[in-house]
């Protein structure tokens, strides 16, 4: 009895010892958002990261509310080596307080500014310091029913005329030329803005304004606000009135378009993720097109620039030498970026690297792709539009997606909304929050 | 309430010495609960009481700003409207759920077989987590797809086709409605309690003076439930002005503010404009609401009213 007890003893300190073992390194903790979080992360990025690490240990927990737990988290020093934030202007606030660590020493060592899209690596960056680095990127579309298009003999709209001509048909034919809403996610207004502003204004204007170069109150931001106004309040295009667009989730829009209920949908790359299935559904096919220029202002057709979450490496970690190199092996792989991205729809963890139409997964929908590779493109010719999730400071975005429903319901006038907008950008000026703005190729009107 | 009154708590008569070293004992026993308290209630409440004189931005560090926050609360036209909408939904709830309850419990009452089966089916919306309420009932009040539209198409019914949650003028009604559907089977599940423990005697004594239905209810139901009553409608007004969930999960306050409510006002300013400053000083507000309704029933009761 005894010898057994001991042969147990003996094996169990055994084990103890192979575990302090397996601890000697260091381990480094990453939350990301459960809902955007890809199931094959654990063996395509943690596995892989710590099998060619020894000794580090990559951990990767999902958060059901990251933003509100991670704030939580940093006010108690528990924040983890790696920090989540939903978006580049979220990043400020932390940088402002401290809690962000300068990373130009580890990107300059390991040629981040080579792998890393120019835009994107520029939006990671405050006063000129990098301190993020985007996980993901998104831009909007138009995106319409490919059936009803062919069933009537329509093309996809590529200027204002057809575009309006297309709404005409529409009507015609009793469906809603467009589809959207925002009773799941009230922001959703500022998508329809900064593409009406980025369509209508122009990449020239809206840069312009965002680095204080004309107010918001331009001539351009003006008629580009009412354009969306006219669109939603007078021609009742959006699911066929402004009580609709109030009453419209995400799920209500996407089964409207892939019914037939409507025949477009302005919004975001994000929708690659699970639209296929609403049409699977209905049996219908759709697709994609860039957003047509709005007005002669707008030139060439180009693509809004929007990161989503971006990911930092905490000041007070003190393994932030780790942290950076689990970054690395992130960026530095494109095959695996795409197919983390893959896994789920390409609407969430396309991080933004340089990657061509040969490093995605066997399979890739063919729009997929097709967005991709035409972004790079064009994008890359300087023909880019700003998100208002990326580009503007907190305060004044909040206000572009609030504030505009006061307009629509006809309570304050554009010119109103447009003065209180510049008031705010103005606060924001003055205390020196602005976020980088890449600029755009210039004189393409 | 008297047979309370009437105990006598052990240890509440001096006994010299010895009550002295109990009385310290049972300190001794509350002192990790008290302490428990300061850490998690005193505590983050008096530094949410400083920070809402302050710019802070919820992580960092903070400035004094005095009553800047507050004088931006007086010129803040979006609080004012939420204020107002919180009045509203007060008014509301201390009518509808209150009322349905009292005639649905006194209902209940009367009825011997399946009492059980209808205090639970009347109960579990109550349980339902608001995500589910909220997601179903949206649908339900969808212009396009909702029932509304369904009695309009199959019946002729058209008074109910709106867009009950898209409109400003019916938004706030919409959400309220909904979350009556979901609260009123509380109140009447305690009203029901209440009513069951009343001394049957006092109604066949009413009855003997040839009361009425409604005259048992108003001369006897009605008064010896009152603590229960007054509990309910003590709570609905506290709760009435941390509403949130509904709000958020409907229309998040829209459109254009006219579902907007403290709650919601406080969430945006602290978590999309980062002002939590400012979100601290409209949380006062909420508690200076339950700090008055509190200090309205106890009030009420120094001048004797049995609640």
């Amino acid at each position: 009895m005894f010898r057994r007890v001991l042969v147990v003893t003996l094996l169990l300190a055994a084990l103890g010892v192979g575990v302090v073992g397996a601890q000697d390194g260091v381990t480094i903790t990453w939350w990301t958002q459960s809902a955007a979080m890809p199931s094959n992360i654990q063996a395509v990025l943690v596995d892989a990261f710590n099998a060619a690490h020894p000794d580090i240990t990559l951990e990767m927990t999902p958060q059901e509310n990251l933003n509100e737990t991670l704030r939580v988290a940093i006010q108690a020093g528990e924040a983890p080596d790696l920090l989540v934030t939903p978006g580049a202007s979220f990043i400020a606030e932390f940088v402002d307080a401290g809690l962000v660590e300068p990373l130009d020493d580890a990107a300059a060592e390991l040629g981040w500014a080579d792998k890393i899209l120019d835009w994107a690596y520029q939006s990671g960056q405050l006063g000129g310091v990098l301190y993020s680095i985007p996980l993901t990127y998104e831009s909007l579309v138009l995106f319409y029913n490919k059936t009803v298009f062919e069933e009537n003999g329509w093309t996809p709209p590529t200027n204002i005329d057809e575009f309006n001509a297309i709404a005409a048909a529409a009507e015609d034919i009793g469906i809603f030329p467009l589809t959207y809403g925002n009773a799941t996610w009230q922001p959703s207004n500022e998508h329809l803005m900064g593409m009406y502003l980025n369509a209508f204004a122009g990449r020239e204007n809206v840069y312009k304004a965002l680095v204080g170069e004309i107010p918001w109150t331009h001539e351009s931001i003006a008629g580009a606000t009412d354009l969306l106004r006219q669109h939603l309040v007078d021609d009742v295009w959006y699911s066929g009135g402004l009580e609709n667009y109030f009453a419209n989730g995400g799920d209500d829009i996407r089964v409207e378009l892939a019914t037939g209920d409507a025949a477009m949908m302005l919004s975001g790359t994000w929708n690659f993720r699970g639209i296929g299935q609403f049409f699977e559904e209905a049996g219908t096919e759709w697709d994609w097109v860039p957003i047509p220029p709005m007005s002669d202002m707008a030139g060439e057709y180009g693509y809004e620039l929007a990161t989503g979450t971006t990911v930092s490496v905490n000041a007070q970690s003190p393994n932030k030498d780790a942290a950076i190199k689990a970054l690395d092996f992130l960026i530095s792989d494109p095959a695996l970026v795409l197919q983390l991205a893959a896994d789920v729809g390409f609407g969430e963890w396309v991080v933004p690297v340089h990657f061509g139409v040969d490093d995605f997964p066997e399979g890739t929908d063919e729009r997929v792709v097709r967005f991709f590779s035409d972004f790079a493109a064009v994008t890359g010719e300087g023909r880019i539009g700003y998100t208002t999730w990326t580009f503007w400071p907190n305060d004044p975005n909040v206000h572009l997606w609030e504030a505009v429903e006061n307009v629509w319901w006809g309570d304050i006038s554009v010119e109103e909304y447009l003065e209180e907008h510049e008031r705010l950008w103005q606060i924001e000026r003055d205390s020196g929050n602005l976020l980088p703005v890449p600029a755009p190729a210039m004189g393409g009107m | 309430m008297a047979a309370t009154q009437g105990t006598i708590q052990p240890g509440a008569v001096s006994l010299g010495g010895g009550s002295r070293r109990r009385e310290l004992g049972r300190w001794l026993f509350i002192l990790p609960v008290v302490f428990l308290n300061l850490v998690v209630i005193v505590g983050p409440a008096l530094f949410g009481v400083y920070i809402a004189f302050t710019d802070w931005s919820g992580v960092g560090s903070m400035n004094f700003v005095g009553l800047e926050n507050f004088a931006r609360l007086l010129q803040d036209q979006v609080f004012w409207k939420a204020l107002r909408n919180n009045l509203v939904w007060t008014a509301i709830f201390l009518v509808v759920p209150i009322v349905l309850g009292l005639l649905g419990a006194y209902m209940l009452t009367g009825i011997r077989r399946g009492q059980m089966f209808m205090r639970v089916a009347f109960f579990v919306p109550y349980v339902l987590p608001s995500v589910v309420t909220t997601h179903i009932w949206r649908y339900l009040m969808h212009p396009r797809v909702g029932l509304g539209q369904w009695l309009s198409d199959t019946f002729g019914i058209d008074f109910l086709d709106k867009a009950w949650l898209g409109s400003r003028d019916t938004a706030l009604y919409g959400i309220a409605f909904m979350d009556n559907w979901h609260f009123w089977g509380f109140p009447l599940v305690l009203l029901l309690a209440a009513m069951s423990a009343v001394d049957v005697e006092l109604y066949e004594v009413a009855r003997l003076d040839g009361a009425s239905r409604f005259q048992q209810f108003r001369h006897v139901t009605l008064p010896s439930i009152r603590p229960t009553l007054v509990f309910l409608l003590l709570m609905i007004a506290i709760w009435s002005a941390l509403v949130f969930d509904y709000i958020f999960l409907t229309t998040g306050g829209g459109p254009a503010n006219a579902s907007e409510v403290m709650g919601t006002h406080l969430y945006t300013t602290a978590f999309e404009r980062f002002q939590t400053g400012y979100a601290a000083t409209i949380g006062l507000v909420m508690v200076l609401w339950v700090a008055l309704v509190v200090g309205g029933f106890v009030y009420l009761r120094k001048r004797g009213w049995e609640i």
